[in-house]
């Protein structure tokens, strides 16, 4: 098993209910993902999966996390035609070193990979680079812009494509762009929506792929949190899992029902085995129940 | 055989030209049956029809077709920009309520409009722009404003998690990102214009115009002139379609609509 070292927290979930048009979705959702140290590896590289039943609020998690759905203070039936959400949502940088660096997650601050893989329909993948570049590394010079995007085109096989608009890329070209222009913005984490859903065999071993790549990107920007329904690939590629479902004794609301810690279990980072498809049996009744 | 008159069938190429033909023929046998037998003719003659085009191009049909087209331009143009103010703001709150009131002014039947832009406008060149504008205008919103309601959800929460202002994601998503719409809702609407102009070119006669031309032509019961101003101005709308939807897919190389 490897070594590793659990430091400082970098997203925390505290107390947060969210909904929709006066619907409570999720409610009292308490968590947190600490930044994790492995030895012998540079870059720190956790990936947290979250799986649940279809319509347990998945996806308002995700909107929550990336702070697509504002806090609001006030009673919620004031909102009743808009999303809402009380609660905090701390988000840290795993490599500030001050202690007191959290801060309210805003939109802008997280990574967020929708499962269509949205991108913007009228900019090439070049112009799609630059315009995100030119959004968070605003710094630097147009030289080391122009050479930090060459090098992710180089780096993610996109090179041949940075003339193509989004209509005229394949399904993996398009993925592969959205995950770049979301690392060039994101500072903290990055959030995928069902990236495995729809995908054959092929796709699917090209979004490991992306998260290796991800997980040795630098310092900062290495930690993944994904959904999915594929519960062989929460348990092959996490080293967290939350269970989102329906506390017993209610179906008015989801909130998160049980985390399963693979680093504690020792099953993270092994190859995958009869600990880990005992897990998913595990994992499966939870969510039957839920 | 059988594949042509059954739901959802491929047919090669030959059998569409085939097919095609077969509709063109069915076309001049009615026509020629209908302007030849009986005592009451339903449509003129192949040969009123092409002395109507030589007695039209004789008076000066060019020149008809130019003040048609300048008229139709400037009412589009002018409709165009007033409506795009109309629809982009429509995001914010406060101008919201008012795009969707324009919108429903649909249903206001043409000779209210006309009634009042009479009584604001004295120049009757004026008029017939305003009017055309007006009517124009409210097809044109409605088009606009259900192009923006369809804008999917991921595309704005896209922009917003690379941490673009809420003026940035108008801009992104709903002005530059949907240009292309822009031209095809001009094509679409283009058709309602057309179709408007023998009303309101009637409104200033010694302008001319396609419509000026088809009112005197019915006025005098010249059958043969009617027809080939109708066949005209099909043509011409035809081509106005073509160019629009050249137009997009040349300037536009994203948009697959």
């Amino acid at each position: 098993m490897n070594n590793y070292e659990l430091t400082k927290t970098i997203l925390c979930l505290d107390n947060v209910s969210a909904g929709y048009d006066g619907k409570t979705i999720l409610k009292n959702v308490n968590l947190s993902i600490k930044d994790v140290v492995r030895e012998g590896m540079t870059g720190t590289g956790q990936i947290t999966a979250v799986v649940g039943r279809s319509g347990r609020g998945k996806s308002t998690l995700f909107k929550v996390l990336t702070g697509l759905i504002n806090q609001i203070k006030e009673p919620v039936k004031r909102y009743p035609d808009h999303s809402w959400r009380t609660g905090r949502v701390l988000i840290s940088s795993p490599i500030a070193t001050d202690t007191d660096s959290a801060k309210e997650v805003v939109e802008g601050d997280v990574g967020f990979v929708d499962q269509k893989y949205t991108l913007f329909r009228h900019k090439t993948v070049n112009s799609i680079m630059q315009y995100a570049i030119d959004k968070k590394k605003n710094h630097l010079s147009k030289i080391d812009k122009n050479k930090l995007i060459e090098e992710q085109l180089e780096t993610w096989g996109l090179k041949d494509h940075k003339d193509k608009y989004p209509c005229e890329l394949s399904g993996g070209q398009r993925q592969r762009t959205a995950i770049i222009e979301q690392l060039l913005t994101s500072k903290h984490f990055m959030v995928f929506d069902e990236p495995f859903s729809g995908l054959d065999v092929g796709n699917i071993e090209k979004v490991k792929d992306a998260f290796n790549l991800i997980l040795n990107e630098g310092e900062e920007l290495n930690t993944i949190i994904f959904s999915t329904h594929d519960l062989k690939l929460a348990v092959e590629l996490a080293d967290l899992i939350f269970v989102i479902g329906y506390p017993e004794g209610t179906t008015e609301y989801s909130t998160v029902i049980q985390k399963y810690d693979l680093k504690a279990l020792g099953l993270a980072w092994t190859k995958f085995g009869q600990g880990h498809l005992d897990l998913m049996r595990q994992i499966k009744e939870v969510m039957l129940k839920s | 055989m059988v594949k042509i008159i059954r739901p959802f069938e491929d047919v090669n190429k030959q059998t569409t030209l085939v097919i095609r033909t077969g509709w063109l023929v069915c076309l001049a046998v009615i026509w020629i049956s209908a302007s030849l037998f009986g005592t009451t003719h339903l449509f003129p003659s192949i040969s009123q029809v092409s002395e109507g085009f030589s007695t039209l191009w004789n008076e000066g049909l060019v020149v008809h077709v130019g003040s048609s087209l300048s008229l139709c331009f400037k009412a589009v143009l002018i409709a165009v920009v007033i409506s795009l103010v109309f629809c982009y703001l429509s995001p914010l709150p406060l101008l919201k309520p008012l795009a969707g009131a324009l919108s429903k002014f649909r249903y206001l039947p043409f000779a209210g409009i006309s009634y009042y832009l009479g009584i604001v406008i004295l120049d009757a060149r004026l008029l017939q722009v305003w009017v055309l504008v007006v009517f124009m205008s409210t097809f044109f919103i409605t088009s606009i404003l259900e192009v923006i309601e369809e804008i999917p959800d991921e595309e704005f929460d896209h922009a917003k998690t690379l941490g673009c202002t809420r003026w940035e994601v108008l801009w992104e998503i709903v002005i530059n990102g949907r240009f292309d719409y822009v031209i095809e809702s001009i094509r679409q609407n283009l058709a309602i214009v057309w179709m408007m102009l023998i009303t309101v070119e009637s409104i200033l006669a010694s302008a001319g115009g396609l419509g000026f031309l088809i009112k005197f032509s019915d006025k005098s019961g010249n059958q043969g002139r009617v027809i080939a101003l109708q066949i005209i101005i099909l043509l011409i709308g035809i081509s106005l379609d073509f160019l629009l939807t050249k137009t997009r897919k040349i300037a536009f190389r994203f948009s697959k609509i």
